[in-house]
C-alpha cells in the first residue's frame, strides 16, 4: 500500500519511520482501538461510497464571505489561543463556553462568539505563501498544470448558483482588495472573479468620463457599426461572441444606481467598520449580500499577517492587522444579524497556514509553520465552538473532534464550503470536450477522502 | 490494502511509543508529494487539448461573422486546397493533408488582412495607415516577402519578443522562489533585449541562462537571474537543483513532467498523459537533476563590516551570486525531507550522478551545468520544442498541445506509440521538418520565423464560408483569430489615437512610451491597472490570458487612459483627420489608423452617414470623438484575425 506520498512503506527498510506523519499517542491507541474492533480487517471502501454515505447537504446558506489572510495568522494568538510566559498582556484572553479567545485582542468578535466556530484541528500541506494561498481558494494541489485549468471555489459557486439568482446585473463572483489569484479555470469566464478594490465610490469605470449622454450616443454609434459583427445569418452559430456578452453586462453596470448605491458609503458607515482598507471591504460585502443583485460569493484579501519580527510589538504587527480584523468583521456580523442575513450568510476566515509555536524566534516573531486555524461564522454554523483539540503549544492535532477523525484540509473546508450552499461537493462535472469528468473536491486513491466538516452545523 | 496499512502503521506507531517525540515533523511540509494533482486529475490534463481545440473553434466561428461581413463583395471563402499556391515545406503539408481529408481552405488573406496580422504579430502594433495604403497600392508580386523582412529587423520587432522571452524565462521581480530584486529584473531585462536585439540565435540565449554564472544585479551576467531564482525555500539543496531542472526542461524541452518525476515514478501516475512519462523514473529524473548539483547560489560579498544600512542601500542589496563547484553530487538518503517526498536511498546507493536522460551521456568536464547547457541544446527536443512554440506564436494554435507537456513517446513519426495513443503533433512530420529547419538555420529566431511568415499556411484568411466543424480545427484550414495581448490593446490605442504615454519603470532613468517596452508585467505605472485587466499574468504562477471580461469591456469603455486620448485636442490623429473635408475618406483614415484596415461597405455607409448628420464644425469634432470611441470599442479592435 502506497502512502500518500506515493511510497510503499512495507518495502522500505531502515526508513526513518518516526518522520512518517505524525500519530500523536492518543490516535494511536485510537486506531489500536478500532483494530481491536476488527475494522482494520474491512476491505478497503471504495471512496465514493464513503462520500455517499457522507454526502448529505447542508444547504443552510445562500452566500459566502470568504476572508483570505493573506502572509498567514499567528494560530495560536488568533483562533487557537496558546497562552503562556510569550503571552502579552493586550491579548486578555477570555473564555466563551469552552472556547478560549483573545478577548483584549478582538473584541467586537468576542461579543459574536454565539455565531462563531472555530476549527483547530486544520493543517496545511505547504508554507510557501504565494503556493499555500492558491491551494487554499482552488482547493486542491497547484503545484503542476492543474492550476490552470482548476477553478477558484468561488467560481465553482459561481457557475453552480449564479444561473439560479432571479437578480443577475452582479457577477456571482466578486473579489474585493486583490487584483488577480485564481480564476474560473476550465470553466467559462462569466465565472471569473470580479475585482473590485473599493472606496467608498462608485465601481470604478462605470462612470463615461464625457458623461452619460455622451455615453449613449458612442454606444449607439459602436452598435450601428458592429450591426454585422453582432447579426449575420450567414454564420455559423450566429451568437453574440463572449466579448459582446461582456460588453452588454459592462454596460448594465454602469449608470446604474442600484449598483451604485452597493459601492458607495459614507464617512459614517466609514467609521463603524474602522475606516479602513478591509472595513471598506467589509462594508462592500455587507452592501453585496444586502442588494441580493446576484452576486454569491464575496472574497475578501486582507494581509500582511506574515509577522517574522515583533509580532507582539503593541499597536504594531498582530495587534494592528487584529484590530482591523475585529472592527470590520465584527461591524460586519452585527449589520448582517440586524438584516436578517446573518443566518444564510456563511463567513470563512483563514490563512494559507500558520506560524511557529511557544516562546518567538530570534527577532521576537513567528515563522511558517503547517499547523492553522480557521474561523466560520453565520450561514447554519453552531456558534461557541470549536473543532479539534492541538497539544499545549499548537504544535499539532491531538483531537481531530470530526469524523474524518484525521486532520483537516484546506478540501475539507472546500467540501464544507458547498456543502453548506447546498452545493453537491462530490459533483463530477461532464462538461469537458472529453466528457471525463471533473471532480468539485478532489479525491484520490491513496490519500484521504475530503468530506465537509459536519460538526460545523447544526 | 487498507488492512495492512493499518497494520504497517500500527507497527509503526508501537515502535514509535519506544522514542522520544519529535516536537513536530516536517514530513507534511511537502507541496508535490502529496495530494498531486496529475494523479488526483488526470483527466483535467487529457481534456488541455481538447479545450484549447474548442476554444480556437469557437474563436473562429465568432470573427467568421465579421469575416462573412466584412467582404461580402468579394465571393468565395473557402477553396479547393489544391488551389493554394506552395511556398515552402509547410504548405506542402497543410495542403496535402487538407486534400487529403477533403476538407476545403479558407483562401489567401487579403493584402489588408495580411499586413495587419504581420504588423501585429511581428511587432505587437498596429500598422500605419501611410504605410498600409502603400502597400495595398504596391504591385510588386514580391511585396509580402519584402514587408517580412522589413518586420523582422525592426526595433519593434525587438520590443515583442524580448517580452516573449521575458515570458518565457519567467523574468518578473516577484519571482515565487527566491524574489529577485528590481535591480536583477533589470539586468535579466537587459540580457534579452541585447540577445534579441544582437541577432543571438535562441540555442545561445538558452544556454546562456541554463550556465551564466556571476551576480545577477550585474549587466554582463544578468542571464544569472534565470537560475539565481531557482534556489528553493523549506527544503535542502536537492529542492533547489529539482526547481532548476523543472524551469529549464519546462521551458526549453516543452517538459513540465519533471516537476511529477522528481517526486515519484510515471507509471501509476502519467500512464494516461506521456509515454515517455509513464515509463520514466524518479530516478531518472533525479539523474537529470543531478546536472545542477554543483550550482552554488550566494549572497553579495560585501566587505566584513559593511553596515546594514549601506548594504541595503546598495546596488547589489539582495542579489544573488550563482556560481559552480568541481564536486559533489545529487545525495539521497538525507532524512530531510523538505518540499518533496523523501529521497530513500536507492538500495546502496546514496548519490546520484548526472545521466542525460534522452542520450544516456555523462559529463564530460567538472561544471555540470555546462555539460546539461551542451545536452540540451543539441537535443532534437529542444528544437521541436522552440519550433512548437514559435509556431503557436503565429498560428495561435500549437501543433503538439499542450506546450509544455510534450511527449517523446509520440513525436517521432517513425516510431508511432502502441495503441490506443495517438501522435501528439497534428501533423508529427512537419513538426520533426521545422525542428530540423530550425537546426539549419541556426536557431536564428527571425529566420525560423520568416519560414513561418512566408508560408500561404500562415497568409490564409480567417474568413471561412466553408462548413466549419469542430474536426477541421487540427486541419489549420484557415488563420485561427486571437485575442491581442494586454500590451498589444494598450499600444493599439496609443498608436490609434497617437498620443503615447510616458510610462516611468522602476530603476530606469528613462520612461517609455510603448507598454510592450516594459521590462515585466508587472510595470506599467499609471497604465498598470488597464494592462492588468487584459491578464498579461506574472510570469509564474498566472500565465498570460486571453480571456475576456466584463472589467475588460468597462475599461475600454471609461478608464481613465482611452477617455485621455480620444479628444481632438489629446489626439494627433483626430486633429489632422479633423482637417480633412470628404467624409468617405474621413471615414477611410479613421478605420485606417483604428483598426488598421478599410472600412467595408455597409461600414463605410454608417459612417458617413454619421458624418454626414455633423453639419458644423463642432458637431463634426464630436462625431470625430464618438467614432474614436466606438472603434475602440469595436468588437474587432482587440483581435488579430
Amino acid at each position: 500500500m502506497k502512502n500518500r506520498f506515493g511510497v510503499d512503506w512495507s518495502k522500505v527498510r531502515g526508513t526513518r519511520f518516526w518522520n512518517r506523519p505524525a500519530m500523536h499517542r492518543r490516535m494511536f491507541f485510537k486506531s489500536m482501538a478500532t483494530a481491536v474492533g476488527g475494522y482494520m480487517l474491512m476491505p478497503q471502501q471504495p471512496g465514493e461510497t464513503i462520500a455517499k454515505a457522507a454526502g448529505r447537504v447542508q444547504g443552510t446558506a445562500k452566500n459566502v464571505i470568504f476572508i483570505l489572510m493573506q502572509g498567514a495568522p499567528s494560530h495560536t494568538d488568533t483562533f487557537d489561543l496558546k497562552e503562556g510566559p510569550w503571552t502579552p498582556s493586550f491579548m486578555a484572553p477570555a473564555s466563551y463556553g469552552g472556547v478560549r479567545w483573545p478577548q483584549g485582542l478582538m473584541p467586537k468578535l468576542a461579543d459574536q462568539m454565539d455565531n462563531i466556530a472555530l476549527v483547530r484541528s486544520l493543517r496545511a500541506y505547504a508554507t510557501a505563501h504565494g503556493l499555500a494561498q492558491t491551494w487554499v481558494q482552488i482547493g486542491r494541489n497547484p503545484i503542476s498544470g492543474l492550476s490552470k485549468i482548476a477553478p477558484h471555489i468561488g467560481s465553482v459557486v459561481s457557475i453552480e448558483l449564479g444561473p439560479k439568482s432571479a437578480d443577475r446585473t452582479l457577477p456571482p463572483f466578486i473579489s474585493l482588495n486583490a487584483s488577480n489569484g485564481p480564476g474560473a479555470g476550465y470553466l467559462p469566464p462569466e465565472n471569473d472573479p470580479f475585482y473590485v478594490n473599493p472606496n467608498g465610490g462608485a465601481l470604478s469605470n462605470t462612470v463615461h468620463g464625457d458623461g452619460s449622454a455622451a455615453l449613449d450616443r458612442r454606444y449607439g454609434l459602436m452598435l450601428d457599426l458592429d450591426t454585422e459583427l453582432l447579426f449575420d445569418p450567414t454564420a455559423v452559430g450566429s451568437s453574440l461572441s463572449e466579448n459582446a456578452r461582456f460588453r452588454e453586462n459592462a454596460r448594465k453596470l454602469m449608470y446604474n444606481p442600484a449598483v451604485t448605491s452597493i459601492f458607495s458609503f459614507d464617512q459614517n458607515v466609514r467609521n463603524s467598520y474602522g475606516n479602513t482598507t478591509f472595513g471598506n471591504a467589509c462594508a462592500t460585502a455587507r452592501n453585496l449580500i444586502k442588494a441580493n443583485m446576484g452576486t454569491r460569493f464575496v472574497q475578501i484579501s486582507f494581509g500582511s499577517w506574515d509577522h517574522h519580527a515583533n509580532i507582539y510589538q503593541p499597536n504594531a504587527n498582530l495587534q494592528s492587522m487584529a484590530r482591523q480584523f475585529d472592527n470590520g468583521l465584527g461591524q460586519l456580523m452585527a449589520d448582517l444579524k440586524a438584516d436578517g442575513l446573518l443566518d444564510s450568510t456563511l463567513i470563512v476566515a483563514m490563512g494559507e497556514f500558520g506560524r511557529t509555536v511557544s516562546t518567538l524566534n530570534q527577532t521576537n516573531g513567528r515563522d511558517h509553520h503547517v499547523q492553522q486555524s480557521a474561523f466560520f461564522a453565520g450561514g447554519g454554523i453552531r456558534g461557541r465552538q470549536a473543532i479539534g483539540v492541538t497539544d499545549s503549544i499548537g504544535s499539532s492535532v491531538l483531537e481531530p473532534g470530526w469524523r474524518g477523525d484525521r486532520d483537516i484540509r484546506n478540501e475539507d473546508i472546500e467540501a464544507t464550503i458547498y456543502s453548506a450552499l447546498g452545493i453537491d461537493w462530490t459533483t463530477i462535472r461532464r462538461d469537458d470536450p472529453f466528457g471525463r469528468g471533473f471532480e468539485y473536491v478532489p479525491s484520490s486513491t491513496v490519500d484521504y477522502v475530503f468530506q465537509p466538516i459536519n460538526e460545523l452545523f447544526g | 490494502m487498507r488492512a495492512s496499512s493499518r497494520l504497517i502503521a500500527l507497527i509503526f506507531g508501537a515502535t514509535s511509543l519506544l522514542l522520544p517525540q519529535l516536537g513536530f515533523s516536517q514530513d507534511d511540509v511537502t507541496s508535490s508529494g502529496t495530494n498531486c494533482s496529475f494523479q488526483r486529475d488526470p483527466d483535467s490534463f487529457l481534456t488541455q487539448q481538447a479545450r484549447s481545440r474548442r476554444d480556437v473553434f469557437e474563436r473562429a466561428k465568432s470573427m467568421n461573422v465579421n469575416a462573412a461581413a466584412a467582404a461580402a463583395d468579394t465571393g468565395r471563402f473557402a477553396v479547393a486546397a489544391t488551389t493554394i499556391p506552395r511556398r515552402n515545406f509547410i504548405d506542402d503539408a497543410i495542403f496535402d493533408k487538407l486534400s487529403r481529408t477533403g476538407v476545403q481552405s479558407a483562401p489567401l488573406a487579403t493584402d489588408e488582412e495580411f499586413f495587419r496580422r504581420i504588423n501585429l504579430d511581428l511587432t505587437g502594433r498596429l500598422p500605419n495607415a501611410a504605410d498600409m495604403r502603400a502597400f495595398v497600392a504596391d504591385k510588386n508580386a514580391d511585396k509580402r516577402n519584402k514587408v517580412i523582412g522589413d518586420l523582422l529587423y525592426s526595433d519593434a520587432f525587438t520590443d515583442k519578443w524580448t517580452m516573449w522571452f521575458g515570458d518565457l524565462l519567467q523574468n518578473t521581480t516577484n519571482s515565487v522562489l527566491t524574489g529577485r530584486q528590481i535591480n536583477g529584473r533589470n539586468a535579466m531585462f537587459g540580457y534579452i533585449q541585447g540577445s534579441v536585439a544582437g541577432w543571438k540565435s535562441i540555442s545561445e540565449i538558452a544556454y546562456e541562462a541554463v550556465v551564466m554564472r556571476g551576480n545577477n544585479h550585474d549587466l554582463g551576467t544578468g542571464a544569472a537571474g534565470f537560475a539565481a531564482v531557482t534556489q528553493t525555500p523549506g527544503g535542502p539543496a536537492q529542492d533547489s537543483y529539482d526547481s532548476m531542472l523543472v524551469r529549464t526542461a519546462t521551458s526549453f524541452l516543452g517538459q513540465s513532467n519533471y516537476d511529477c518525476l522528481l517526486c515519484h515514478n510515471g507509471r501509476g501516475h502519467l500512464d494516461q498523459l506521456s509515454v515517455w512519462g509513464s515509463s520514466t523514473t524518479r530516478q531518472q529524473a533525479w539523474q537529470m537533476a543531478a546536472f545542477f548539483s554543483r550550482v552554488r547560489y550566494g549572497n553579495y560579498p560585501f566587505p566584513a563590516g559593511t553596515p546594514i544600512a549601506e548594504q541595503q542601500a546598495s546596488y547589489y542589496s539582495n542579489s544573488r551570486q550563482v556560481d559552480d563547484v568541481i564536486a559533489g553530487q545529487y545525495d539521497i538518503g538525507v532524512s530531510y525531507f523538505g518540499n518533496r517526498p523523501n529521497r530513500l536511498p536507492l538500495g546502496t546507493t546514496r548519490s546520484i550522478t548526472p545521466a542525460y536522460q534522452f542520450t544516456g551521456a555523462t559529463p564530460k568536464g567538472n561544471y555540470w551545468r555546462f555539460d546539461f547547457a551542451d545536452n540540451m541544446t543539441n537535443d532534437r527536443m529542444f528544437a521541436i520544442n522552440f519550433a512548437n512554440r514559435l509556431w503557436k506564436a503565429m498560428f495561435n494554435m500549437a501543433l503538439a498541445d499542450p506546450l509544455d507537456q510534450l511527449d517523446p513517446g509520440r513525436l517521432d513519426p517513425a516510431n508511432p506509440p502502441p495503441s490506443p495513443w495517438a501522435m501528439q503533433a497534428t501533423h508529427p512530420e512537419l513538426l520533426i521538418q521545422l525542428a530540423n529547419e530550425l537546426k539549419k538555420r541556426d536557431f536564428s529566431l527571425r529566420e525560423f520565423l520568416r519560414l513561418i511568415a512566408e508560408s500561404s499556411a500562415y497568409q490564409l484568411s480567417s474568413r471561412y464560408s466553408g462548413d466549419w466543424q469542430l474536426s477541421s480545427v487540427p486541419l489549420f484550414a484557415r488563420h485561427y483569430t486571437r485575442r491581442l495581448d494586454a500590451e498589444e490593446i494598450h499600444d493599439a490605442i496609443s498608436k490609434s489615437t497617437g498620443n503615447f504615454p510616458r510610462i516611468g519603470v522602476n530603476g530606469w532613468a528613462n520612461p517609455v512610451n510603448w507598454a510592450m517596452q516594459l521590462p515585466d508585467t508587472v510595470e506599467g505605472g499609471g497604465s498598470a491597472p488597464f494592462l492588468n485587466f487584459f491578464l498579461r499574468g506574472n510570469r509564474e504562477t498566472q500565465p498570460r490570458s486571453q480571456q475576456g471580461s466584463i472589467q475588460q469591456q468597462l475599461a475600454l469603455m471609461n478608464d481613465g487612459f482611452v477617455n485621455a486620448r480620444m479628444h481632438i485636442g489629446q489626439s494627433t490623429t483626430l486633429t489632422a483627420i479633423a482637417k480633412l473635408t470628404d467624409n468617405a475618406q474621413i471615414a477611410d483614415e479613421m478605420f485606417l489608423n483604428f483598426l488598421g484596415r478599410f472600412p467595408n461597405a455597409f461600414e463605410k455607409g454608417r459612417a458617413v452617414a454619421a458624418l454626414t448628420k455633423a453639419n458644423t464644425a463642432a458637431l463634426k469634432n464630436t462625431t470625430l470623438e464618438d467614432m474614436a470611441w466606438a472603434l475602440i470599442n469595436k468588437l474587432d479592435f482587440i483581435y488579430s484575425y
